[in-house]
């Protein structure tokens, strides 16, 4: 047979054609039969019996042509992938120190993402340790007039909550943790211990691993006799032996017997303990006074099945609403409120958060638009061979999806890379286990975090990619391999680009500048607002008097007056000052009822930061009593109560100046109660480092009130240094006594800030890394205009222009892209700083120095990186260049 | 011709269908008629079945459909031997003539069997 003359093969429809190629066939046979003398109609009749089935045929041979192109198209697609990957991997290896700078470049940007998102991952989106968390709710009393969503639950409120709600199922109650002394018999330590609701691990859905839950019973007794422990406990102390239930253990010279432990990854909603209670409301009950007027439980409900977590606070809230009504004496101006437990747990964390979240996906952006003009850099030293392909006959889509497959080549990459630098900077968040991340946080990069990542860097390396891919495949081959052979100058539209994605990294980068620039000036204000004292040389620590040895006042006094003889003895040591909680980290706070002024029905009653402090207090920490005196020895228990004052609270309930000499009670509302005398004022000092919110203080003299443990001694050297000393001195008198959290004042105000100090530092090694990026990209705009136009610069020169006019051109053509930068910028910098604005602390949102730094900042660094290339324009060679 | 009922193997039509090509590219009424000519119309049944055949064959790889002019100048789809087809269309034939020649051998055997002595 001779070869047929060939069509070129154009793959139709499989049915169109299949159904040209059988009626072809038949065609052909009703023709040949005709030939042999049937008449048309008989020949199409014998055509078809002959053929059969046409309609099966059809269909069969449709369905098996469609299947056949199928797979030929994904083979194709492979066989193209693979050799674009060949292709890409080759071009990559070829320009080592582009592709080195642009993997490193990428993992900074995309590590920095798949860190802050492993954080955010694990805050945010993973589970609570506890079973179906997802119904179970917070409860709290807030003081309305604060607007605050804290407060806790008095026993009394709790006792009607569970008779009138109707949304729970179930309810746990909790005290904040205590120390206790654990005596194994040969060193005393200190331990913490909290007392729960049996009910509370039920309600949570704990399963315990070793033992059970406490049972009711067990809660019906004022002295704990059992404890269960959490893992941790479990392992440390008692070695991790199974058989730990039963076993005794001595907290505060009472033996108190395993009943169960905890899972490994439990965490309390709220507080943390080496041992818990067991802990029944009866007790709190039974005391008139303090059964409402009392406010220490937390408390969690587990939801009904089917009740959503707004009803359940609507019902809390008209129940508050009634307790308030019912018993205005005690509750007037608290509220009732439910809460998520995540929202409860996450709290303030969730901000911070969100704000890094959106940082470091600017730093990815800037990361995108600088690698995307790099790439058009690259792309257009590399025009003369894409037009050789496309003349050769590569399509333009090929030609684009080949330098796809080249950025994404580098981005997966970088996002390699980057993966194993987050992991490095999570394990370092890990090993700080920073107060500011939940505990139930593990920090990790699971499965999802990684293809979240993978996404990531897929997205990043198509989107700093598709830019200069599609003006490779808009340019006209022809005129580039012609262009190309005498350099001319770049297309206005590569130009435009260019300084399209300069723009939009100055825009980007000023925001995040800003944003840095505030909340740095914030932490500035934070750290350097004046505190009311002075932390200066103070060494602090606790010493914890077991109830069992020092029972009451008495007691208890003799040790203060003793230990702090012993202290004031030792050398360097300036002054001794004992309290029951440091300033600015005192949670004690009371009722107000000041004598003479009643407050009226609608008058919730206010609530005074309290604290009990020695003598010397106020000269120790060098709080000025502005008015009247502060304690003195005459100030003992059976004299007349006395209290020192702040100022804030002299000025907003004794406005005239009267209140030295006044009078009031305070803690729950008790006409028992002697009156308490105002005998000084003392100058504010702030207890929330974190707030400007200056609270109203009461302090009583630790003499009446013995309730204090904290010790702060002020030295004439570093305070440090003493530490052994005072454990010494501290062993003579009481050898059973361990004294813990030991800190100069210094530490603890500092570990006031921690919290806020870590999302300001990432978010300025975000600027950082924005503006260095950024600077590269401002560089790479100016140089690759400067080469562009060399010979240009080299006529003009030639002509007589000067090397400043030649400077100015350059800086005009690429001034027009910075300036329209920073006008979007501008924008930028308004939104960002709307989104911290609950971060800001003494500083306005828009505050002229932080943003005029950076603007300062930005163009400094943008004016060192243009500076080269405009050097290097001004010195071209006329001579060389026109050769 | 080359259904099931027809008694055929499905490997016989692929058979006869690679020698048909192996003299050159054909459309597919081409190589039906071919077979039949050589055949003498011995093996003639439905001509449709050829098809789905030949679609299954160019999946495999043994032929490839190409677009061309036939002999009265219509555009026909041809098909064509690929280097496999050839490979297949040797492995095909031996395989066959060792089969028939066994048949034969027994068909025509003029031995009796031990048992009907």
């Amino acid at each position: 047979m001779k070869e047929p003359r060939k069509l070129p093969f154009i793959p139709g429809k499989p049915a169109a054609e299949v159904e040209s190629e059988l009626r072809f066939h038949l065609e052909h046979r009703i023709q040949a039969n005709i030939a042999a003398g049937m008449t048309p109609d008989e020949a199409r009749q014998a055509a078809v019996e002959r053929f059969g089935d046409v309609e099966g045929v059809r269909e069969e041979c449709a369905r098996l042509l469609t299947a056949d192109r199928r797979t030929q198209r994904r083979r194709d697609w492979l066989d193209d992938f693979r050799q674009d990957l060949r292709f890409a991997a080759r071009s990559a290896v070829g320009a080592p120190m582009f592709s080195l700078l642009a993997i490193v470049t990428l993992a900074l940007g995309i590590g920095a993402n798949a860190a802050v998102f492993g954080v955010v991952k694990s805050v945010l989106l993973n589970s609570l340790p506890y079973e179906d968390a997802g119904s179970l709710m917070r409860i709290r009393t807030p003081i309305k007039a604060l607007g605050d969503e804290v407060g806790s639950v008095s026993a009394g409120t709790l006792s009607d909550l569970r008779e009138r709600q109707r949304s729970f199922t179930t309810f746990g109650a909790w005290l904040s943790e205590r120390d206790a002394i654990y005596d194994p018999g040969d060193m005393p330590q200190i331990v913490k211990t909290q007392w729960v609701e049996p009910s509370l691990f039920s309600t949570l859905g704990v399963r315990f691993i070793v033992g059970n839950n406490f049972r009711e019973e067990d809660a019906g007794r004022d002295t704990a006799f059992v404890t269960v422990i959490p893992w941790k406990t479990w392992q440390t102390t008692f070695g991790g032996v199974p058989d730990v239930v039963g076993k005794q253990v001595r907290l505060n010279n009472i033996d108190r017997t395993v009943v169960g432990v905890l899972p490994r990854d439990f965490v309390m909603p709220e507080g943390d303990a080496d041992y818990f209670y067991p802990m029944g409301i009866a007790p709190f009950m039974r005391d008139p006074i303090s059964v409402r007027g009392s406010h220490n439980f937390g408390l969690v409900g587990r939801l009904k099945p089917g009740i959503s977590f707004e009803t359940a606070d609507r019902e809390l809230r008209a129940i508050g609403d009634e307790l308030e009504k019912l018993y205005a004496k005690d509750n007037l101006g608290i509220g009732m409120i439910g809460q998520p437990l995540r929202d409860s747990i996450v709290g303030d964390t969730r901000t911070p958060l969100i704000v890094l979240l959106a940082s470091a996906a600017l730093v990815l952006l800037i990361t995108c638009a600088n690698l995307a003009g790099a790439l058009l850099s690259r792309t257009i030293s590399r025009r003369k061979e894409f037009a050789v392909r496309v003349a050769l006959g590569a399509g333009r889509g090929r030609l684009v999806r080949q330098l796809l497959t080249e950025s994404v080549l580098l981005a997966v990459a970088g996002g390699i890379a980057g993966v194993l630098l987050a992991m490095v900077l999570l394990g370092t968040l890990r090993s700080l286990s920073l107060e500011a991340i939940p505990r139930y946080a593990d920090l990790s990069l699971d499965t999802g975090a990684l293809i979240v990542t993978f996404f990531i860097a897929l997205f990043t390396g198509l989107l700093f990619g598709l830019g200069p891919a599609l003006s490779v495949g808009k340019s006209d081959p022809q005129s580039s391999l012609r262009d190309e052979a005498r350099g001319s100058t770049e297309s206005v539209r590569t130009r435009r680009l260019r300084g399209g994605l300069v723009a939009g990294q100055i825009a980007l980068c000023l925001s995040l500048l800003a944003a840095a620039g505030l909340l740095g000036r914030s932490l500035w204000e934070m750290t350097h607002a004046p505190l009311g004292f002075s932390s200066d040389r103070l060494l602090t620590f606790t010493v914890q008097l077991p109830n069992a040895r020092y029972p009451n006042g008495t007691t208890r006094g003799n040790f203060h007056a003793q230990f702090t003889e012993q202290l004031k003895a030792l050398p360097g040591v300036a002054g001794v000052a004992i309290t029951s909680a440091l300033p600015t980290t005192i949670a004690n706070r009371n009722g107000l009822f000041v004598e003479n002024r009643p407050w009226g029905p609608n008058e919730p009653v206010p609530f005074m930061v309290t604290s009990r402090v020695s003598d010397d207090y106020f000269a120790v920490f060098g709080i000025p009593v502005k008015q009247g005196r502060a304690f003195s020895s005459a100030d003992i228990a059976g004299a007349p109560p006395v209290a020192v004052i702040s100022q804030e609270m002299a000025d907003r309930y004794w406005p005239n100046g009267d209140a030295v000499g006044s009078r009031f009670r305070w803690g729950p509302p008790n006409p028992d109660q002697p009156w308490t005398t105002v005998v000084g004022v003392a100058g504010n000092v702030r207890n929330s480092p974190t707030a400007l919110r200056q609270e109203p203080m009461m302090f009583f003299p630790l003499r009446q009130q013995p309730f204090g443990d904290t010790f702060a001694v002020k030295t004439s050297g570093d305070p440090s240094v003493l530490t052994n000393a005072v454990r010494t001195a501290l062993r003579g008198i009481d050898p059973g006594l361990p004294m813990y959290r030991v800190a100069t004042m210094e530490n603890v105000v500092d570990r006031g800030f921690a919290a806020r100090r870590l999302p300001v530092l990432l978010m300025m090694g975000f600027g950082v890394l924005a503006l260095l990026v950024s600077s590269v990209g401002i560089y790479a705009m100016f140089a690759n205009m400067a080469t562009a136009r060399e010979r240009e610069f080299g006529v003009r020169m030639a002509l007589g222009s000067s090397r400043g006019a030649v400077a100015s051109l350059v800086l005009q053509q690429g001034g027009v892209w910075m300036a329209l930068g920073l006008i979007l910028g501008a924008a930028g910098v308004f939104t960002t700083t709307r989104l911290i604005r609950s971060q800001l602390f003494g500083v306005g949102e828009l505050d002229l120095l932080a943003i005029g730094a950076a603007v300062v900042v930005l163009l400094g660094c943008a004016g060192l990186a243009l500076l080269v290339p405009v050097r290097k324009a001004t010195r071209v060679d006329p001579i060389t260049v026109l050769r | 011709m080359f259904d099931k009922e027809s008694g055929l193997l499905q490997g016989t039509v692929e058979l006869l269908v690679l020698k048909t090509l192996s003299w050159g590219p054909m459309h597919g009424y081409g190589v039906a008629s071919w077979i039949e000519t050589v055949t003498s119309d011995a093996l003639r049944v439905e001509e449709g079945s050829l098809y789905p055949a030949l679609y299954r064959m160019a999946q495999k790889g043994w032929i490839s459909a190409e677009w061309g002019l036939s002999e009265n100048n219509r555009k026909a789809k041809y098909y064509r031997l690929t280097g496999e087809g050839r490979r297949q269309l040797r492995k095909q034939m031996s395989g066959w003539q060792r089969f028939a020649a066994a048949v034969d051998a027994a068909i025509t055997s003029t031995v009796a069997p031990s048992w009907s002595r």
